[in-house]
């Protein structure tokens, strides 16, 4: 079975967080280590970090299939900041493998303990709309 | 650069989406398929998938001990990830493009949906302030 573990920690507007460089590099390590632990074992499909929300664009087809950009997110808007998509046998091995995500060190090492959206990821369209 | 290609939409817009008539929703489909393997033709193509419906989502984080805490409640408002896109291209305008070929896919009665698409840029590393 697939998961996407999504971290929609980010907030419209919002660009690099405002750590000392020790800590980032310190939660950046943290999630590149878990990257490794699970390429070793084998559930790591992909891991994905996104640009900050400043940078994001929501585009709709205008009149004749024109893309319309607009870049004003409503101000509770959750960005997604970064993606893994793992292949387990279980959705609780996912839940344990978010529970990692989830506790990745913020500032003073403490861990944040953040929200992380768990989804599985289906291998087609549902058989209804097929 | 590569960009993702995401398609948000509020619980209830899942629940309009599930009661289209099966003919739509194959039209529907077989748009963005064509489109898929156009991706694919060009070279653009990096993934896509499609997720589980919104009623079997959960948000889950560590507690005490790491262990974790899964919650299945989401406020209203909330919106979920119905599928995406990941594609490599050339510029922001190129995957606007792409984008607005999505966002065209065609509703009932094979009208454009015209739904909004969320792009944003997928990064090769973290930024440089966090090494």
């Amino acid at each position: 079975m697939k998961y996407i573990l999504m971290m929609n920690t980010m907030r419209a507007g919002e660009s690099v967080p405002n750590w000392p460089a020790k800590d980032l590099q310190a939660h950046i390590a943290f999630m590149l280590n878990l990257n490794k632990t699970l390429r070793e074992s084998g559930e790591l499909v992909s891991a994905e970090g996104l640009a900050f929300p400043d940078q994001a664009r929501l585009v709709r087809a205008g009149k004749n299939g024109t893309p319309i950009t607009d870049g004003v997110f409503p101000e509770g808007k959750e960005f997604l900041a970064g993606f893994w998509i793992v292949q387990v046998d279980t959705p609780e091995r996912a839940y344990t493998i978010a529970a990692r995500v989830s506790a990745a060190p913020g500032p003073g090492g403490v861990p944040l303990n953040m929200l992380i959206e768990v989804r599985q990821v289906m291998s087609g369209p549902p058989p209804e709309m097929s | 650069m590569k960009y993702i290609l995401m398609m948000n939409a509020p619980r209830s817009g899942f629940e309009i989406y599930r009661a289209w008539p099966q003919e739509a929703a194959q039209a529907h489909f077989a748009v963005l398929n064509r489109i898929n393997k156009e991706l694919c033709e060009s070279g653009e193509f990096v993934a896509t998938s499609g997720l589980a419906w919104p009623a079997q989502a959960k948000v889950v984080r560590a507690g005490k001990d790491g262990e974790p805490v899964t919650d299945g409640v989401f406020p209203e408002s909330k919106e979920f990830l119905a599928g995406y896109w990941m594609v490599d291209v050339e510029s922001p305008e190129r995957a606007y493009q792409i984008a607005a070929r999505i966002s065209a896919a065609p509703g009932p009665g094979g009208a454009p949906l015209n739904m909004p698409i969320e792009v944003r840029q997928v990064m090769s590393g973290p930024p440089e302030e966090f090494s």
